[in-house]
């Protein structure tokens, strides 16, 4: 009987401190407004305006032959890839427009080349391109070598009397199927790492800061001589901001994700709910490991920027996580959203569930338990 | 005022430290460890003809750096649990009478199932298929035409790869990731630790009160403002010049512009990022607040629309226009413009105009909207 109570008014306690910490965040008006933002617009913004993949890259053609052959060539460098933005005459007239940044690809077709091609002979045209950001720079010369390759072999094929449908000949063509967004439609992509993004970032920070303006403010001297315990401390603030950022969430994924990007619920949603408030919960833990180690929120910011800035850019959303270093993948081993990465794509877009995400969630369990631990123990340290 | 500051801030050991040692930490983190290059790509294999020519073909994959080899599967269902799973990206089906197909100079088609999550990665792996297919097309095409024809190796060779590509590439030579990733990077440091500092700085004083010391002090308020803002742009400048000696020195990033005015477009842009988190910080109330906005301001638009990681060119319209309204984008351009490519102020002066414009305006806008005599 006793120890009914005892749950129970500790469960009260643990509501009051909750809905207290809710009441903080109800009356920081421009917070709150920002929050909403946060979880729609920018979502929005962000998940229609970004392809990663080479897209719209300046072409500038200099063509010394003006040939059916190099004006077909041309031709092929088609969007979404490629944008024409002009053709020159002068080839000191393309270095000027790359140095300022006006086009990112030179494409020089020498005089003869629809001479050579015609009678077999080998021919080499040119590619100057800008590689201030590598990654596209090689995509575009790659994207042009499969291009001219696929000319070269069909000139080819067609100066040997071989170009017709019946014509026999040994080719190995793929045929491509991509499964779990079949047209690759990066929005679907875009989207949910923009979410993923916001989550985390505000899992960091919410609680940290909560936290550490009642020790700022000594506020939490107060909350220490009352009848609550650490615990109860902590985990209000955990739970009340977890519930926002799961509500925001529903938000995101019911006003942006569903009805404009149609990206599909392939899992149980209650499954992607109870994980993201798992994800919360351990990265909530960062923060406040964070929070008993900072006196005031500016070393916070600056202990959460530390943590947040690598964990966005290098778990996974950003840049491809099987070809990190291997010293970057030891330690991303630390970071919820790695997992999370996982959780979300596999309950959302493969239709997967626990039978087959139980190793991240296991992961994520794992890591979570230690950072709340640590925190709790730190923080008990500090004031007992 | 600036004195004040900047001994309230030097006070704070652990945030000064924290606030020079951030940018630094980042750069050695990011610079070795973010890799854009998509290699290793995890695939497995179902050979369904296990002939001399399917070997072959398949040994191309395991041993390209491209790909990374997980095994044999020999159902497709296990591809397909394999691919839910996450354990591989790619999955390679080789259809039965594959030789012999391509003996008697038909077309084959091979099966690739591409996990298509994320779809950059899905199309660069493609390509890499592509490729591979295309050069084992001429090979056996160069086959062919020897026996059809009784043409040589070179004579077939011509035949088939009439056409070459030769790519230079400029301004990154040897194509580094870290070349054109580190500069970005000094831009992203700054964007992100300034406006932070000033941000708190403010608000601190709101929150705590003392602000109302400087409302009825004598202090103008053109004074108060650039009392603020002098530490956070010496701390910044500082940082510039750290970040340029690392990117120089521990990276062997080519820097082949004008320093000088590297250093002038670092202190424009200096200016527009501290400016950001002071009128971020007369807008809000708590510090809890003003972290999390400038966080969220200064991070998600440089991350997506600086150019650090998507040319502004592959933007869409509405994206486009919000990569324009934040400085990042033009001081990306003059970072990526002195150390690369080696251009100055005839070409990147409307970069550096587009930031001093939106200093002078952020400087404004904060003056107009900082009164000593607040409605509350």
């Amino acid at each position: 009987m006793t120890v009914g109570r005892g749950v129970a008014t500790w469960g009260q306690r643990l509501v009051a401190l909750t809905w207290k910490e809710l009441l903080h965040l109800w009356r920081d008006v421009p917070l709150l407004l920002f929050l909403i933002y946060s979880f729609s617009l920018s979502v929005l913004v962000s998940g229609a305006g970004i392809t990663m993949q080479l897209t719209n890259a300046e072409l500038l053609a200099h063509d010394e032959d003006q040939s059916p052959s190099s004006r077909e060539l041309i031709h092929r460098f088609q969007p979404p890839y490629f944008a024409l933005v002009g053709a020159i005459s002068d080839p000191r007239e393309g270095l000027r427009q790359l140095d300022e940044g006006r086009a990112m690809v030179v494409l020089d077709i020498p005089p003869r080349f629809h001479e050579a091609l015609m009678s077999g002979e080998r021919t080499t045209i040119q590619l100057l391109v800008d590689t201030t950001n590598a990654p596209q720079g090689l995509s575009a010369a790659a994207y042009t070598v499969r291009i001219a390759a696929l000319f070269g072999t069909e000139a080819a094929l067609a100066s040997a009397g071989l170009s017709g449908a019946k014509a026999s000949r040994p080719l190995v063509s793929s045929a491509h199927r991509v499964w779990f967004n079949p047209t690759q439609d990066e929005r679907w992509f875009q989207s949910i790492s923009h979410l993923l993004r916001m989550i985390t970032l505000f899992a960091v920070l919410l609680p940290a800061a909560a936290l550490v303006r009642e020790k700022e403010r000594g506020t939490v001297e107060q909350l220490l001589v009352s009848p609550v315990s650490p615990f109860q401390i902590m985990f209000s603030k955990v739970l009340a901001m977890s519930g926002v950022i799961l509500l925001a969430t529903a938000l995101a994924l019911y006003g942006v994700l569903h009805p404009v990007f149609h990206v599909p619920m392939k899992g149980s949603a209650a499954l992607f709910f109870l994980l993201t408030a798992l994800h919360v919960f351990t990265t909530a833990g960062f923060g406040l490991v964070a929070a008993t180690l900072a006196k005031n929120q500016a070393q916070v910011a600056m202990m959460a920027l530390f943590v947040v800035g690598p964990m966005l850019l290098l778990s996974g959303i950003t840049s491809p996580f099987e070809s990190m270093p291997q010293w970057v993948q030891a330690i991303m081993t630390l970071s919820p959203l790695r997992y999370y990465i996982d959780i979300t794509y596999g309950v959302m877009l493969k239709g997967a569930g626990l039978d087959l995400l139980w190793k991240p969630v296991g992961a994520m369990l794992l890591l979570g338990g230690t950072l709340f631990g640590s925190g709790m123990w730190r923080f008990r340290r500090q004031f007992q | 005022m600036a004195l004040k500051e900047w001994k309230e801030t030097t006070r704070d050991r652990l945030f000064l430290l924290l606030a020079f040692l951030l940018p630094a930490l980042w750069l050695v983190v990011f610079g070795y460890g973010l890799n854009l290059d998509v290699e290793d790509i995890p695939f497995a294999v179902m050979d369904r003809d296990q002939s001399e020519f399917s070997r072959e073909y398949l040994q191309r994959f395991i041993q390209s750096r491209y790909f990374s080899f997980r095994g044999y599967a020999h159902d497709e269902r296990i591809l397909d649990r394999l691919l839910t799973e996450t354990k591989i990206r790619a999955a390679i089906i080789v259809p039965e009478r594959f030789q012999e197909q391509l003996i008697a100079g038909e077309a084959v088609a091979v099966q690739t199932l591409l996990d298509g999550t994320f779809p950059l990665h899905t199309d660069i792996a493609k390509g890499y298929v592509i490729a591979i297919n295309q050069a084992f097309t001429e090979d056996r095409l160069i086959d062919f035409f020897r026996r059809s024809r009784g043409l040589t190796q070179e004579q077939a060779g011509v035949l088939v790869r009439p056409l070459s590509v030769e790519v230079r590439y400029l301004y990154n030579e040897e194509v580094r990731s870290t070349w054109s990733m580190v500069p970005a990077l000094v831009m992203f440091t700054l964007m992100l630790a300034s406006p932070l500092l000033t941000a708190l700085g403010v608000v601190r004083e709101k929150e705590t009160g003392s602000i109302y010391n400087i409302y009825s002090s004598t202090v103008s308020r053109a004074e108060f403002l650039a009392g603020k803002l002098l530490p956070y742009i010496l701390i910044s400048l500082v940082n510039v010049c750290v970040l340029w000696l690392m990117a120089v020195g521990l990276f062997q990033v080519p820097f082949k512009g004008h320093f000088l005015f590297f250093f002038f477009a670092s202190v424009v842009f200096v200016c527009c990022t501290t400016g950001i988190g002071l009128l971020i910080s007369l807008l809000v109330q708590t510090q809890m607040a003003a972290l999390i906005i400038t966080m969220v301001v200064a991070m998600i638009p440089t991350i997506l629309f600086s150019g650090l990681l998507v040319p502004v060119a592959s933007l869409t319209r509405g994206a486009k226009v919000q990569a324009h309204l934040f400085p990042a984008m033009y001081f990306t351009n003059i970072v990526r413009g002195s150390f690369l490519k080696g251009v100055g102020a005839d070409v990147l002066w409307i970069d550096l105009l587009a930031l001093a414009i939106f200093a002078a305006a952020t400087g404004g806008l904060t003056y107009h909207l900082f009164t000593k005599r607040p409605k509350t």
